[in-house]
C-alpha cells in the first residue's frame, strides 16, 4: 500500500493570519521544515516563498512548529472546493501527525493498482480483511461526491425546461403574429391562382428561415453571456473552472428546436389562412 | 320612420341656434404635403361659405382635392396657408387637442366605409361618441335608441356591425355623427360603397335630416346624392370651379 | 367604454391572445420562482437558525457548526462562563459523531450520526413518538435510522463509538435504549441520526472526546440584541468562531450565493420576456387597427383615451398572465424545491423555495410595471397617429 500525502485542510478564517505567526526564534533552513500553500493564502496572507510562518493545530496561538514556505501552489479546478472560502496547506504526513497529535492516524490510503481485474482483486482482498474502513473504486467515490453538481445540474434542467417552453410560446405567438399580418398578401396571392400549397410552402420556408436567423443569433448572445458567466464566477471564486459552456450538442438543440417550432407555428398558421376565402381574408 | 321626438328634436337642430353668420366658413385655403420626394399641392386656395341648413355638395374627379377640403372642414387636418372657422371658431389653428374636442361636440363625420368599431354593436357605436363626450349611461342609452328609431333601425340595437347590412351599417354610422347634436354634418362618398338601391336610402335619410334642419356638407361622385342637395359645388385641381 | 373597446380588441384574437397571456404566465412563473429563490434561501435558513430560539451559535475556530471534524475543547468550563452571563439563558452544547450500530447477522455495522445533547435543553429534535432523552443509557432516533436497522421504540441497541482496525474490535461500546423517535431539524433529509445524552458519547469516545463538543447553541435573553452577546463572546472565548444568526446568514447567502445571482437573472429575464411578448402583440394589434383608430380620433376620441385603450390592453394581458403564472410558480416551485432538497448534506428544514405573499405581490407588481413600460411604444404609435393621412391611406387601401 502506498500511502499518499496528506492534504491538511486547515480551515482558516479569511483572512486570518493570526493562525500563521511570526516565528518565535530564528531558524537555520537546516531545520526548518517546509510547507506548500496555496495560491489564494499567499494573496491574501501577502506570503511568497521563501517566508517562515509558525503552523499550529490548535487556535489562539498555542506554540507550533517554525516552518518554511517551500512553494505555492494552484488551487486544481475541484467543483467541490468552489463555494469553500478555504485555505490549504500540504506538508508531510509524519510532520502533520505530529503537529496535530494524532499519531499514526490518516483519514484515507490512495492505492495505485495495474487497473481491471487487479483492481477489483484488491478492492476484494482489502474488504474482506477490512474493519473499521473500507476500499471503494475512486470512481465510485467520484460519483458520491459529485451528488451535488448532479442535483445542480437537474435543477438547471428543470429550469431550461421552463424556459424552453416560454420559449416555444413566445416564438409560436411571433410567428402566428407574423403570418397573420400576411393575410392581405396571401388572399391576394390566392385571388391570383396561386395554389394552397405554394402559398403554405412559401409561410413554411420564411419561419424555418427566421428560426435558422434568430436561433444563430440567439447562439452568438448565449456564447457571449457564456463568457460573461465565466469571466464573473472564476472571479468571484478564484477558480479556473468553466462555469457556463456552449458545446456542439448544445447548439446543435437549440437550433433544431426552434427550427421545429418555428416550422410548425408557421405551418398551423398558414393552413389557417388558407383554408379562410381570400375575400374573407380581405374582409368582404 | 316614426320617432318618439320630432325629427328635429333628434336630430338635434333646435330651433334658435343661430349665431348670425355662416355655420361653416372657409377662406382661401391651401394644402400641401409630401408624398416620396414630391410636394402634392391637393388644395390651391379655396374658398366656401355653408349657411345653417344648407345642404352642399362637392363634386369633381378623383383627386381633385374634395376628401381634403372634407378634412379640413372637419378639423381633422390643418391647412397649409387659409382659414376655416366653425361657429365663428378658426380651426385651422387649433392643436390637436383643442380641434379633437371641438370635433366631438360641433362636427359629425360620415365615410365611405363607415367605420364601425365591428366589436360594439349598433346601439354602442352610437353612444361612444357621447361616452367620450362624458354623458351619462342613462342619457346616452336613451339618445342612441332615438337616433336608431330616427333611422329605422330600433329593432337591430344589438346587432354587431357583421350582422347588418351596407346600408344598415351606413346609417348606424349616420346616427353615430348625430349623437352629440353638431352644428355640422360632413359625409365622404357616403354611398360610395353601396348599391343604387341602398344608396338611395342614404341620399332620402340625408334629405330627411337636411329637411330637419341639419346643416350638410358631402363629398360624391353620386349623381343622385348630388342632386337631392340644394347646392354643388365643383372643384377640379384643388380649386372651386363652379 | 375605453375598457369596453380593449376587452374587444383582446377578443377579436382569442387565439392570439391565449398564446400571448399563456407566455406571460409561464414568465411570471419563472419570475415568482426566482423571487421566491431569492428571498427563499435568506428566511428559510433564518427560520431554520431560530426554530428552537438560538440565537448564536459557537463552533471550532474557522469552521461553521459541522464544517468538519473539529471539537473545543474544555467544553463545562466554556459552559460555565457562558451561563455567568446574565444576557444568556440557555446554552446548548452538542457533540457530533459517527457511530455504529453492532447488529447479530449483519455483516457491517450500520453508521448513524450521533448527536450528543444536553437533554435539559431542548433544541435539536421535535419529538414524535415516545419520550424524550432522560437517563445515560436512553436514545432518540430518526425514521432513517429506524427503516436502517429496523430499531422500534423499546429496542436495546450495541452502539460503538469507533473501530480500531489493529485489534479488530468496536470501541466505547454501549447498550442503549430507544426511547423515542423524533425529527432532527438541523441533520440531512437521509442522514440516520439518533440523539444521545452527551456525557454518554462523550464518555463512549474516549479520551478524544473528553469534555469536547462540536457545537454551542446560546439562547440570548429576550430583548438583549444577541450581537452584544456575540462580541462578549468573541473577547471572552477567542479560541472558538462565534456565529450570530446575521452573520450566518451571511455566510450561507455567500455560500449559496450562486443561485440568488441566477434567481436575479433568470427573474430580469423573465421580466424581459414578458415585456416582449406584450409589447409585440399590442403593436401588432394596434397596427391591424390603425382604421379603427384614426376614426375614432376623427369622431373626438382624445389621444388620452385612445392610449388608455392601448394600456388597458396591455394590462389585462399582464394581469391575467400574471395571476395564472403565480399559481403555476407555486406548481413549479414545489417540483424545483424537491430537486434542490436532495443536496447532499442539506437540513431536512431548509427550503430554497419559499412562500410569502409578498412574493405573489412583488411578481404582481413587476409584471403590471413590465405591462405599462409594454404599452409606451404602441401606446405613442396609436397616439401620434396623422387622423387625415391615415384616413387616407385606408381609403386607398
Amino acid at each position: 500500500m502506498t500511502a499518499g500525502v496528506l492534504l491538511a485542510a486547515l480551515v482558516l478564517q479569511t483572512p486570518a493570519p493570526a493562525a500563521i505567526q511570526p516565528p518565535t526564534r530564528h531558524v537555520t533552513a537546516t531545520e526548518t521544515r517546509q510547507i506548500a500553500i496555496d495560491e489564494r493564502l499567499a494573496a491574501d496572507a501577502n506570503l511568497r516563498v521563501g517566508d517562515t510562518v509558525v503552523l499550529s493545530a490548535h487556535p489562539g496561538g498555542a506554540p507550533g512548529d517554525t516552518v518554511v514556505i517551500a512553494a505555492i501552489t494552484q488551487r486544481g479546478t475541484d467543483p467541490s472546493d468552489v463555494a469553500r472560502d478555504e485555505y490549504k496547506v500540504r506538508l508531510h504526513l509524519s510532520e502533520l501527525q505530529e503537529l496535530s497529535g494524532s499519531g499514526d492516524r490518516v483519514d484515507r490510503f490512495a492505492v495505485l493498482t495495474s487497473g481491471g481485474a487487479e483492481r477489483d482483486t484488491a478492492l476484494d482482498r482489502i474488504n474482506a480483511a477490512a474493519f473499521g474502513f473500507r476500499a471503494y473504486r475512486s470512481a465510485d467515490v467520484a460519483v458520491g461526491t459529485s451528488k451535488t453538481f448532479q442535483v445542480v445540474s437537474r435543477f438547471h434542467r428543470a429550469i431550461a425546461g421552463i424556459t424552453v417552453v416560454a420559449s416555444a410560446i413566445f416564438l409560436l405567438c411571433i410567428l402566428l403574429l407574423r403570418v397573420d399580418q400576411r393575410r392581405h398578401d396571401i388572399a391576394a396571392l390566392r385571388l391570383m391562382g396561386v395554389s394552397r400549397r405554394s402559398v403554405v410552402w412559401s409561410v413554411v420556408v420564411e419561419a424555418a428561415l427566421i428560426s435558422v436567423i434568430g436561433s444563430g443569433l440567439g447562439t452568438i448572445v448565449g456564447w457571449t453571456a457564456s463568457l460573461l458567466i465565466n469571466w464573473h464566477y472564476r472571479g468571484l471564486y478564484r477558480t479556473a473552472l468553466t462555469f457556463a459552456l456552449v458545446t456542439p450538442g448544445v447548439v446543435t438543440l437549440a437550433v433544431a428546436l426552434a427550427v421545429v417550432l418555428g416550422v410548425t407555428a408557421g405551418y398551423v398558421a398558414a393552413l389557417r389562412l388558407v383554408t379562410t376565402p381570400p375575400l374573407a381574408l380581405l374582409g368582404r | 320612420m316614426k320617432s318618439e321626438l320630432s325629427g328635429r328634436e333628434t336630430a338635434g337642430w333646435a330651433a334658435g341656434v343661430d349665431h348670425g353668420g355662416p355655420v361653416l366658413s372657409v377662406r382661401d385655403v391651401h394644402r400641401e404635403y409630401r408624398m416620396g420626394g414630391d410636394v402634392v399641392r391637393a388644395l390651391r386656395g379655396v374658398s366656401l361659405d355653408v349657411a345653417q341648413a344648407d345642404y352642399v355638395a362637392v363634386v369633381g374627379p378623383s383627386g381633385c382635392g374634395k376628401s381634403t377640403l372634407l378634412n379640413l372642414l372637419g378639423a381633422i387636418d390643418r391647412p397649409t396657408a387659409g382659414i376655416v372657422r366653425i361657429r365663428g371658431r378658426d380651426v385651422s389653428t387649433m392643436r390637436d387637442r383643442e380641434a379633437t374636442q371641438f370635433r366631438l361636440r360641433n362636427v359629425g363625420l360620415v365615410f365611405q366605409r363607415f367605420y364601425l368599431m365591428p366589436t360594439l354593436s349598433a346601439r354602442e357605436n352610437i353612444e361612444l361618441p357621447m361616452a367620450e363626450a362624458g354623458a351619462g349611461k342613462t342619457e346616452r342609452t336613451a339618445r342612441a335608441r332615438e337616433l336608431l328609431a330616427y333611422v329605422g333601425l330600433a329593432e337591430r340595437e344589438r346587432h354587431r356591425p357583421s350582422q347588418l347590412s351596407g346600408g344598415e351599417q351606413q346609417r348606424v354610422a349616420v346616427a353615430r355623427a348625430l349623437a352629440n347634436r353638431p352644428a355640422l354634418l360632413l359625409a365622404d362618398e357616403p354611398t360610395g360603397e353601396l348599391d343604387a338601391a341602398t344608396g338611395a336610402e342614404i341620399v332620402g335619410l340625408f334629405s330627411r335630416l337636411n329637411a330637419d334642419g341639419a346643416t350638410i356638407v358631402v363629398v360624391t361622385h353620386d349623381e343622385e346624392l348630388a342632386r337631392s342637395a340644394r347646392r354643388v359645388v365643383h372643384m377640379r385641381d384643388g380649386k372651386v370651379v363652379a | 367604454m375605453t375598457g369596453a373597446l380593449a376587452i374587444a380588441s383582446l377578443r377579436r384574437h382569442p387565439i392570439r391572445t391565449f398564446l400571448a397571456t399563456l407566455g406571460v404566465a409561464i414568465a411570471a412563473a419563472l419570475l415568482l420562482d426566482m423571487v421566491m429563490l431569492a428571498t427563499g434561501m435568506q428566511s428559510s435558513f433564518r427560520r431554520f437558525l431560530l426554530m428552537q430560539g438560538f440565537q448564536i451559535r459557537i463552533s471550532p475556530k474557522g469552521t461553521l457548526p459541522f464544517d468538519s471534524e473539529a471539537t473545543i475543547g474544555d467544553a463545562s468550563a466554556i459552559t460555565r462562563a457562558l451561563t455567568a452571563n446574565r444576557d444568556v439563558v440557555a446554552v446548548s452544547p452538542v457533540l457530533g459523531a459517527q457511530v455504529h450500530i453492532v447488529q447479530r447477522g449483519h455483516a457491517r455495522a450500520a453508521t448513524v450520526f450521533a448527536l450528543g445533547i444536553d437533554g435539559l435543553v431542548e433544541g435539536d429534535y421535535e419529538l414524535t413518538a415516545g419520550a424524550h432523552v432522560s437517563a445515560p443509557d436512553h436514545i432518540v432516533v430518526n425514521d432513517v435510522m429506524q427503516r436502517a436497522t429496523g430499531a422500534r421504540v423499546g429496542d436495546t441497541l450495541d452502539v460503538a463509538a469507533g473501530l480500531d482496525p489493529q485489534l479488530r474490535e468496536y470501541t466505547g461500546l454501549r447498550r442503549l435504549v430507544v426511547v423515542g423517535t423524533g425529527r432532527f431539524y438541523y441533520t440531512a433529509v437521509n442522514q440516520p441520526v439518533m440523539a444521545v445524552p452527551l456525557a454518554t458519547l462523550q464518555a463512549m469516545g474516549g479520551s478524544d472526546r473528553a469534555d469536547r463538543v462540536s457545537l454551542f447553541m446560546v439562547k440570548v435573553r429576550d430583548r438583549v440584541e444577541p450581537e452584544v452577546v456575540a462580541r462578549w463572546i468573541n473577547e471572552t472565548l477567542p479560541r472558538v468562531t462565534t456565529i450570530s444568526t446575521t452573520a450566518a446568514l451571511h455566510e450561507v447567502d455567500s455560500r449559496l450565493g450562486y443561485f440568488r445571482q441566477l434567481s436575479l437573472i433568470l427573474g430580469a429575464v423573465s421580466l424581459v420576456v414578458g415585456f416582449l411578448l406584450v409589447t409585440t402583440l399590442v403593436t401588432v394589434s394596434v397596427q391591424d387597427r390603425v382604421g379603427e383608430i384614426a376614426v375614432l380620433r376623427a369622431i373626438g376620441v382624445s389621444r388620452g383615451h385612445v392610449v388608455q385603450q392601448i394600456i388597458i390592453e396591455s394590462l389585462m394581458l399582464t394581469v391575467a398572465g400574471a395571476v395564472s403564472g403565480v399559481v403555476i410558480g407555486l406548481i413549479t416551485a414545489r417540483f424545483l424545491d424537491a430537486i434542490l432538497s436532495t443536496l447532499p448534506g442539506l437540513p431536512a428544514a431548509f427550503h430554497f423555495f419559499v412562500f410569502r405573499s409578498s412574493a405573489g405581490w412583488e411578481t404582481v407588481a413587476l409584471l403590471v410595471g413590465s405591462g405599462l413600460l409594454a404599452a409606451i411604444y404602441p401606446s405613442w404609435r396609436a397616439s401620434s397617429l396623422p387622423v387625415a393621412a391615415t384616413l387616407r391611406g385606408e381609403a386607398v387601401a
